[in-house]
C-alpha cells in the first residue's frame, strides 16, 4: 500500500496535532488540574516567549515544572526510544513479531538493576546508580549475545535472535534467584520488571534524551537500508548495502535506545511492536515514511499510557508496563482483524 | 578494431561455503560487452554458487573475478551495484511494498542515504517498469503479485540499476512463454542497444539455444563445455551431463539446435506381434507411433528419403526399408519389404498418394494380401485422388479392397490390431 503525497502528509499532521493534544492533556490532568491555556502561557514564559501569566499561582508553576513536564517529557522520549528501537529490529529481522527485549537487553538492563538494589546500592547511590546499572546490563548484554552469532565479520540473523532469547532465559533464571534474596527490596524490583515513570525528574531525562536523540538520529540515516533489507539481505547486498555494517549499526543502535530507555523506566514491553506494525498499515512498509510516523506516535502513546497510570486508579499508581499491554493488546488485535489481508501478508 | 575487453571474467575460481569440499571448481568463462552468455547445467552443478561469487556475496577461494576490470571484493556494496545487476531467482519482501517501491529501490546505487528520490530516479524507475512491461503494476502490493509478475518486477529492478554487466539467475522460471519471448527480447535489446554484457542462467536448454552467443555447460561444478549453442548442445551432452535419451536437431530456420523430448525408450511390454505398415506422405505416421506404443514389432517401407512417415520411423528406431528421394522401387529393396510383409502379424496400407515410384508397394500388399497375411486397409480419402499413375494404382487398390477389412480412420485401424 502506498498512501498519496498528500494523504501521507495529513497523517502526519495528524499525528503532530495528536502528540501536542497528548502532551497538553497528560501535563493538565491529575489531583490539580492545569488548563492546556495556562500550561501553554507558563511554558512560554520559560522559554522567554512572553510575561509570566499572573493569573495562575506559584503552586501550579511548581507542579507543572517540577512533575508534570520532566516526568511527561521522559514518557515522550522512552516513547520514541522504544518505538524506534522496535522499528530497527523488525527491519533487521525481517519480522513484524520482533520487539525492543529481543536480543536480551531488556533482560539485561533488568538483572543490572536489580543486582544493585539486591546489593544495596540503590540505597548508596541513588536512583541514578540503579539506572547506570541498568544501561550497562543492557549493553553488556547486547554485545554478548552479538558476539555469540557473529563469525568473522557475517553476523547470522538467525543465530542472534536465538542467541538473544537464551540469553535472556538464563537471566531471567539468574533474576528470580536474586529476587528470592530480596527481601524489603522486593517492591524496587517490581518497578523494573513492570515498568513506571514517577518521580525521576529532570535529570533523568537530561541523562537519557542525549543517548536516545543520538539513537534516533541513527536510525534516520539506515531507513534506506532497512527498506533493502526487507527484500532480504542477499539481494540488498546486490543493491549496494554493506550487509555486514547494516547488521552492526542496526544492533549496536536498537541496544543503545532500548538499553537507555529501560535504565529510566524499567521494562516497557508492547510501544516497541505495535508503534511500527501499526503504522505501517496505515503509511505502508516504506521505512522513509515509516519513521517520520513512528518518530510522532510512540511518544503520543506512552505519553498517554502513562497519563491512564497515573490517573485511573488515583492516587495509586498503575505499572506503566501493565497498561500500555491493556490498551494496546486489544487496539492491535482489532486493527488486525480490520486489516488481515495486509497482515496476513506481512506475518 | 581490437576485440573489446570482456565486461565480466572469471578465471580459474574455486568456491566453497565454509570447510566443505568446493562447489564450483575452476571455473574461468568471460562475457564481452553485447554477449548474451548462457550457463547451463543440471540442478546443483553450481550455477547460483557462481552468480553469488560474480555478485560479491561468495570470495572465491582461489581465482579472481573482475566486473568491467575491477575486483568487486575490493570495492564497496555501492560501486559493485553500479556495474554488475542481478536478477534472483526470486525475491520475498518481509513487509508489504508496491511494485513501483520495489522497482526504486533499484537505484539505490546512485541516491544518499536520505535523499527522496530526484525526478531523474522517478524517470528511470519507470523506463524500466515500461521495459519489462510492469507498468501498470506499479500501485499493486509486491506481495500479491503472481510469481511471473513479481519476476517481472525484479526484473525492472535490476534495470533500473542501469549497470553495464547484468546476471540473471533463471529469469524465466515463473514466466508463460509469451513472457518468456519478451524477456529474451529485453535481454537481447539491452545487449545490442546498451552494449549490455549479460550472463544467464537458464534451465531450458531450447530457450539457451536461441537466446545466447555462447553457451557454458556447467557439470558437477566445472566447465565442461563451452561455444555456440550449436557446437555445445548435442545429444552426447544431455547424455552425459543430464542422462537424457533426446534428439537435438537443427532449427533451419533460426540456425539454432532446438531439443526435442520423448524418444520412446521400450514403450510397452512387447506383443511378441509384428505389423507392417504402408506408408508414403506422412500417410503412416500416427500409425507407427501407435503400433509401436500397442507393442507390436513395427516394420514400415518401402519409405522414400526425407519422407515424414520416413523421419517418424527413425525417431522411433523402426524396422525400415527406404530409396533415395524421387527414385523408383529396386528389386532388392522389393524384395526385402517382401520378406517383411510376409513375415508380419498384420499388414496396414494406408491411404498415400500412389505414383510411379511407390506403386510397387501396392503390388507387395496384394501379393501379401493374397498369401494369407491379415490386411487393414486405411481409406480415408478415396483412391482417385491420389492416384497418378492413370489407374494402375487404382486397379491394385481395388484389388486390395477385395483381400482386406477397410476402415476409414487410424483409430479402427487399432481397434482391428488390438
Amino acid at each position: 500500500m502506498r498512501l498519496a503525497a498528500g494523504r501521507y502528509r495529513l497523517v502526519l499532521v495528524l499525528l503532530s496535532l495528536g502528540l501536542l493534544a497528548s502532551v497538553l492533556l497528560a501535563v493538565g490532568v491529575g489531583a490539580v488540574g492545569i488548563p492546556p491555556t495556562s500550561a501553554v502561557r507558563l511554558i512560554a514564559w520559560k522559554l522567554g516567549l512572553a510575561e509570566r501569566p499572573d493569573d495562575v499561582s506559584r503552586a501550579t508553576e511548581i507542579i507543572l515544572f517540577e512533575l508534570r513536564l520532566p516526568r511527561v517529557a521522559l514518557a515522550a522520549v522512552v516513547g520514541l526510544a522504544l518505538a524506534v528501537s522496535g522499528t530497527l529490529f523488525q527491519g533487521l529481522f525481517r519480522n513484524p513479531l520482533a520487539d525492543p527485549a529481543i536480543i536480551g537487553v531488556s533482560s539485561g538492563a533488568a538483572l543490572g538493576a536489580i543486582m544493585v538494589i539486591v546489593l544495596g546500592g540503590g540505597a548508596v547511590m541513588g536512583g541514578l546508580g540503579v539506572s547506570m546499572a541498568a544501561f550497562v546490563g543492557g549493553m553488556l548484554t547486547a554485545f554478548f549475545v552479538y558476539r555469540l552469532a557473529r563469525v568473522g565479520p557475517a553476523v547470522n540473523v538467525a543465530t542472534l535472535l536465538l542467541a538473544g532469547i537464551a540469553v535472556a532465559a538464563v537471566i531471567s533464571a539468574a533474576m528470580s534467584l536474586l529476587m528470592s534474596f530480596a527481601g524489603e527490596e522486593i517492591r524496587n524490583i517490581y518497578f523494573w520488571l513492570l515498568g513506571g515513570l514517577s518521580a525521576r525528574g529532570w535529570t533523568a531525562l537530561g541523562i537519557v534524551a542525549p543517548l536516545i536523540l543520538l539513537g534516533v538520529s541513527g536510525a534516520v540515516v539506515l531507513v534506506r537500508d532497512l527498506n533493502l533489507v526487507s527484500l532480504g539481505e542477499e539481494r540488498a547486498a546486490q543493491l549496494g548495502v554493506d550487509i555486514d555494517r547494516f547488521k552492526w549499526q542496526a544492533v549496536a543502535l536498537g541496544a543503545l535506545l532500548t538499553g537507555a530507555a529501560v535504565s529510566v523506566s524499567g521494562v516497557i514491553g508492547f510501544v516497541g511492536l505495535m508503534t511500527p506494525h501499526v503504522l505501517r498499515l496505515v503509511v505502508g512498509a516504506d521505512h522513509r515514511r515509516l519513521l517520520p510516523a513512528v518518530l510522532l506516535a510512540g511518544p503520543m502513546f506512552l505519553v498517554l499510557a502513562d497519563l491512564v497510570s497515573r490517573v485511573a486508579l488515583a492516587p495509586q499508581e498503575l505499572p506503566l508496563g501493565a497498561v500500555t499491554a491493556l490498551i494496546g493488546g486489544p487496539f492491535f488485535l482489532v486493527l488486525l482483524r480490520r486489516e488481515r489481508r495486509i497482515a496476513g501478508a506481512t506475518a | 578494431m581490437p576485440p573489446p575487453d570482456p565486461a565480466l571474467t572469471l578465471r580459474g575460481v574455486t568456491a566453497r561455503y565454509g570447510p566443505a569440499p568446493p562447489v564450483v571448481r575452476d571455473v574461468s568463462l568471460s562475457v564481452d560487452p553485447g554477449e548474451v552468455v548462457g550457463l547451463v547445467g543440471p540442478n546443483g552443478s553450481g550455477k547460483t554458487t557462481l552468480v553469488r561469487v560474480v555478485s560479491r556475496a561468495l570470495p572465491p577461494a582461489s581465482g579472481a573475478v573482475r566486473v568491467v576490470g575491477r575486483d568487486p571484493y575490493a570495492m564497496s556494496g555501492r560501486e559493485t551495484a553500479r556495474l554488475l545487476a542481478v536478477v534472483p531467482q526470486d525475491v520475498l519482501p518481509a513487509f508489504s511494498f508496491t511494485a513501483l517501491e520495489v522497482v526504486l529501490m533499484g537505484r539505490t546505487p546512485y541516491r544518499s542515504a536520505l535523499g527522496g528520490g530526484s525526478p531523474d530516479d522517478w524517470a528511470r524507475t519507470r523506463a524500466a517498469m515500461a521495459a519489462a512491461s510492469v507498468q501498470h503494476l506499479a500501485d499493486r502490493p509486491f506481495e500479491e503479485l503472481s510469481g511471473g509478475e513479481r519476476q517481472r518486477v525484479v526484473l525492472a529492478q535490476a534495470l533500473a540499476q542501469e549497470a553495464p554487466v547484468l546476471v540473471l539467475d533463471e529469469p524465466t522460471s515463473h514466466l508463460d512463454i509469451r513472457h518468456v519471448v519478451d524477456l529474451l527480447a529485453i535481454v537481447r535489446g539491452l545487449a545490442a542497444g546498451q552494449g549490455t554484457a549479460v550472463l544467464a542462467i537458464l534451465h531450458d536448454l531450447n530457450v539457451a539455444s536461441v537466446a545466447c552467443d555462447r553457451i557454458v555447460v556447467l557439470h558437477r561444478g566445472e566447465t565442461v563445455a563451452e561455444g555456440e549453442p550449436g557446437a555445445v548442445i548435442t545429444d552426447d551432452l544431455l547424455r552425459a551431463v543430464y542422462g537424457v535419451e533426446a534428439d537435438v536437431v537443427t532449427d533451419h530456420a533460426t540456425g539454432r539446435p532446438a531439443i526435442r523430448l520423448g524418444r520412446p525408450r521400450t514403450l510397452r511390454a512387447p506383443l511378441g506381434r509384428r505389423a507392417h505398415v504402408v506408408g508414403g506422405a506422412g500417410r503412416g505416421a500416427p500409425l507407427l507411433r501407435r503400433l509401436a506404443e500397442m507393442g507390436y514389432e513395427v516394420s514400415v517401407g518401402v519409405l522414400h528419403a526425407s519422407d515424414t512417415d520416413e523421419a517418424v520411423a527413425e525417431r522411433l528406431n523402426l524396422v525400415r526399408v527406404s530409396v533415395p528421394a524421387f527414385s523408383t522401387i529396386d528389386r532388392e529393396s522389393a524384395a526385402e519389404c517382401r520378406r517383411l510383409m510376409e513375415a508380419a502379424d498384420l499388414l496396414v496400407v494406408c491411404d498415400a498418394p500412389f505414383g510411379p515410384g511407390n506403386l510397387e508397394n501396392l503390388r507387395l500388399a496384394v501379393a501379401a494380401a493374397r498369401g494369407g497375411v491379415p490386411t487393414v486397409l486405411l481409406e480415408q480419402v478415396p483412391i482417385a485422388e491420389r492416384d497418378f499413375t492413370d489407374g494402375a494404382a487404382a486397379e491394385l487398390w481395388g484389388a486390395l479392397r477385395g483381400l482386406s477389412t477397410v476402415v476409414a480412420d487410424y483409430e479402427d485401424v487399432a481397434v482391428e490390431a488390438g
